[in-house]
This record gives C-alpha cells, sequence and structure tokens, in this order.
C-alpha cells in the first residue's frame, strides 16, 4: 500500500512536471517576432473572409483576446484611475473596452487592400519587454511605421501596445480616459457608461 | 501654512520644469521625473479647446468636404503631382534645416533633388530625384529645436501645448519652428521681395498645402475622432508622440536608449 501509494505520487509528480514542460515550452520557444505574424495574418484572413459586421468583429475579437494582454492594457490605459476603479468597474470597464477595441479595428479596414507586414528587429528588454518593428507597405503611399510591445505575464507571449508612427495605442487612449474622466467627476463611472453606450450603438 | 500654499501654487510650475531643469540636473533624471506617463503640458488648455472648437466647425463645414472632393474627385496621378510640387517648394526649408540639425550631406541631398525636380521635374511636378536614387527627407525647425534642446529633456516636452487657429495642434517648440521655417522660406521671401500679389501665389499655395494635407491625415483623423472619447485629449496626446517620434530619429544613437528606458518604465507604472 505505502508502495503503491509512493508509486502514485512519483507518476503523479512525472505527469505534473510533463505537463509543466508542455506548456512552458511553447511560451518560451514561441518567439516575439512569430507571434506578430501570426497575429497579421489572422487578421488579414479575416478581413478577406468576412465583410465589415457583427460577424468580423467578433472574430476580430477573438484575435485580440488570443494575442493581446488586454487586462493589462486596459490597467495601462485606465492609468491612475485604476486604483480609484472597484473590482466591478474594472471588469465591465475591461469588457466595454474589449468591445469598443474590437470594433474599430474591424471597421478601421473596409476592405483587404493588398497591405503587408514586413517585420523588422526584435528588441529585448531587461524587465522582459520585447520591441518588435515592422513595416506595413500599403499599395499605394508611404509605408506605415509600426511598433509593437510583447511581453510575457504569465500566460504566454502577448501584445501589450501597438505604435503606429511613434503613437502608442495604450498611452493615446490614457490621456484620451483620464481626460474624460477628469472633466467628468474625477470617477471612472461616466467612462465606463460611455464605452457601454457606444458598444450599444 | 505658507509654504504649503506656494508649494501647490507652484505645483503645475513645478511639473512643466521637472522635464526641463530637474531632470537635467539629476542623474537619470529621466527615471524619477518624467516616467512618460505624465500628461502633456497644457496649462492654456481652456483657450485650446475654444480655438480646437472653431478649427473643427470649420473643418466640418469647409475643409473636410472640400479634401473628400479632392481625394475622391481628383484622379490619382493629379494629386501625385499636387503633392510633389508642395514638397519642392518646401524643401530649401528642410535642406537649411538639415544644415542646423548638423547633416550637410543630408542637406546637399536635398539641394540636389530641389535642383533636379525644379528641372527635369517641370517645376517640381514629377519627383524625378527619387527615380534617380536620391531619397526625400522632411524636416522643420521644430525638430531642429527639439534636436538641440537640453540632454534631460524628453521631445515629449515641447513647452506648453498649443492649438493654432487654422494649423491645429502645436506646442511652444513647433510654432517657434512654424515662424522660423517661414521667415527662413524662400519661397516665401522670394514673392514678398519681387511684390507678387498674394492672392496668385501665397494663398493658392496655402489652399493646396490644406486640401493635400487634410486629404492624407483624412484616415487617422476619422479614426481617432471615432474612437475617443475626448478627441481634444486623444489628438493632443497623438501628436505629442508622433513630433517626440520624429524628433527622436534625429537624436538617434545619442539618447534612443532613453525611449527604451521610458517604456519600461512605462510598464512599471500602474
Amino acid at each position: 500500500m505505502p508502495l503503491l501509494a509512493c508509486r502514485r505520487v512519483v507518476l503523479g509528480l512525472a505527469v505534473g512536471a510533463a505537463a509543466a514542460a508542455l506548456s512552458v515550452l511553447p511560451a518560451s520557444a514561441a518567439d516575439p517576432a512569430q507571434l506578430i505574424q501570426s497575429t497579421a495574418n489572422e487578421v488579414i484572413d479575416i478581413i478577406k473572409a468576412t465583410p465589415p459586421g457583427p460577424a468580423r468583429q467578433a472574430a476580430i475579437q477573438r484575435v485580440l483576446q488570443t494575442n493581446f494582454d488586454l487586462p493589462y492594457m486596459g490597467q495601462q490605459a485606465l492609468g491612475a484611475n485604476w486604483n480609484k476603479a472597484s473590482e466591478a468597474e474594472r471588469t465591465r470597464f475591461l469588457k466595454a473596452a474589449e468591445s469598443a477595441e474590437a470594433r474599430a479595428y474591424s471597421e478601421r479596414f473596409g476592405q483587404y487592400g493588398g497591405q503587408t507586414l514586413t517585420i523588422g528587429k526584435v528588441t529585448p528588454r531587461a524587465n522582459g519587454l520585447f520591441i518588435v518593428d515592422s513595416q506595413l507597405s500599403q499599395t499605394s503611399g508611404q509605408p506605415i511605421k509600426l511598433q509593437w510591445e510583447v511581453r510575457d505575464a504569465g500566460r504566454g507571449l502577448r501584445i501589450t501596445d501597438v505604435k503606429v508612427e511613434g503613437v502608442s495605442m495604450v498611452m493615446t487612449r490614457r490621456s484620451d480616459f483620464n481626460s474624460y474622466i477628469q472633466s467628468h467627476g474625477g470617477s471612472v463611472e461616466p467612462l465606463i457608461a460611455e464605452l457601454e453606450a457606444r458598444a450599444a450603438r | 501654512m505658507i509654504a504649503s500654499v506656494s508649494k501647490s501654487m507652484t505645483a503645475g510650475v513645478r511639473r512643466s520644469v521637472v522635464a526641463a531643469a530637474v531632470a537635467a540636473t539629476l542623474v537619470g533624471g529621466c527615471a524619477s521625473g518624467d516616467t512618460g506617463a505624465a500628461e502633456v503640458w497644457d496649462p492654456i488648455e481652456t483657450p485650446n479647446r475654444f480655438v480646437f472648437a472653431i478649427n473643427r466647425t470649420i473643418d466640418m463645414i469647409a475643409v473636410r468636404p472640400l479634401a473628400v472632393m479632392y481625394r475622391d474627385g481628383v484622379p490619382e496621378p493629379a494629386q501625385k503631382s499636387v503633392r510633389n510640387l508642395l514638397d519642392n517648394l518646401g524643401e530649401p526649408v528642410t535642406a537649411i534645416n538639415e544644415v542646423f540639425q548638423g547633416d550637410p550631406s543630408r542637406a546637399a541631398t536635398t539641394m540636389a533633388r530641389f535642383l533636379v525636380n525644379s528641372t527635369l521635374g517641370v517645376a517640381g511636378l514629377f519627383d524625378v530625384a527619387t527615380m534617380l536614387g536620391m531619397k526625400r527627407t522632411k524636416t522643420d525647425a521644430g525638430q531642429t529645436i527639439g534636436m538641440w534642446a537640453a540632454k534631460g529633456v524628453e521631445p515629449e516636452n515641447g513647452g506648453f501645448y498649443l492649438v493654432l487657429p487654422l494649423t491645429g495642434p502645436s506646442n511652444a517648440r513647433d510654432a517657434t519652428g512654424l515662424m522660423i521655417d517661414y521667415a527662413i522660406d524662400p519661397f516665401q521671401i522670394l514673392p514678398i521681395a519681387l511684390n507678387v500679389d498674394w492672392i496668385y501665389y501665397s494663398a493658392p499655395r496655402y489652399a493646396l498645402t490644406v486640401v493635400d494635407y487634410r486629404s492624407r491625415t483624412m484616415f487617422a483623423l476619422d479614426d481617432l475622432e471615432k474612437n475617443s472619447v475626448d478627441y481634444y485629449a486623444a489628438l493632443r496626446s497623438a501628436y505629442t508622440q508622433n513630433r517626440a517620434e520624429l524628433i527622436r530619429a534625429k537624436r538617434e544613437g545619442t539618447d534612443t536608449k532613453s525611449e527604451l528606458e521610458r517604456r519600461d518604465n512605462i510598464a512599471l507604472v500602474r
């Protein structure tokens, strides 16, 4: 009996270790450039396959959920106001911001216009952040400079920010949201209400 | 008591001076003073918002519709030629600024571009120089000032934010730059020297610049307006970041590191 128990523990440990190895390996093996490339491919496929509308928005939202660290981005976008918000408000805010972002992305590209994303150099940072340079080439006009911030916060590599020609999405939202909060009595509630109203529209 | 009052009174001023003075005197000042999470300094927000509202109204009823008509109605090659013409008129200013940015070889290329395009390119209508391998660069005095600003001054800090009538987002640094560029522009000086009536030259150039610029920024501005809850604040942030990026590219090799460090800081700030 003790032997059996011991064997079971060993087996359990082995299975656990194998599972841990499996769950760790893809995260450490995946590289930031590949994450950006696959995200870009997914988005291009969606834009090619579905016309603008709820179906596309839902598909884009899934890409955001799987490839972006949305809770982290939401927290960054709220800045100091995050600490003031209650747990319920945070949840509502993240949900509303997520669908707002999904809608923005699904409407941003009407039809696929032959854009291609070329991944440049990847700069690892000391605090676990990766900066991925890339260029979005269009059929006409200058290529657009895109920079991605990728980090691993325990859920594998996730995108935490996109910079378009130096303009960070998260930082712009942060100023935007903060200014709205300041001009509406300093609480997060009106902002959440506004975002929810927009999502319902 | 008095100390606390004066402290609160100077709080606003202090914030502005932080990047300029404190950070400059502290070693690693950007880590302690400017985390990159600070808002754009906007002490005259109320008048700025007022001008912004007027600009937006003018844009809504006149400039944007005109730009839409131009974008959709004018053939692509004609638009391209207009852009080339305006770009060509701007080359001397770029060249002068590149000299002051300590890059004479790039300035020489810009001047060569200007000469080639003005002659072979039929007064700048065609960008022959690019076909010959001379890449176009564009810069302005705002960037020159930003480049030579004191070591501790982050490119995000361009002095107070300013919304100019008709022109739109700017700040102390870029508005000063705009005046310098205007003053050194041969194509502003010559018409005055030659007594050319503004209606034949300055007015058309300005009108074309506005329509061309507005049609090019349409997509980005529409997107920003639609997806922001406070368009003024969103544009203020986007403008400041974009200008900082351009200036940072000029400073490359000297303190690009600070931008990456900034981002580390941003990641740490909650």
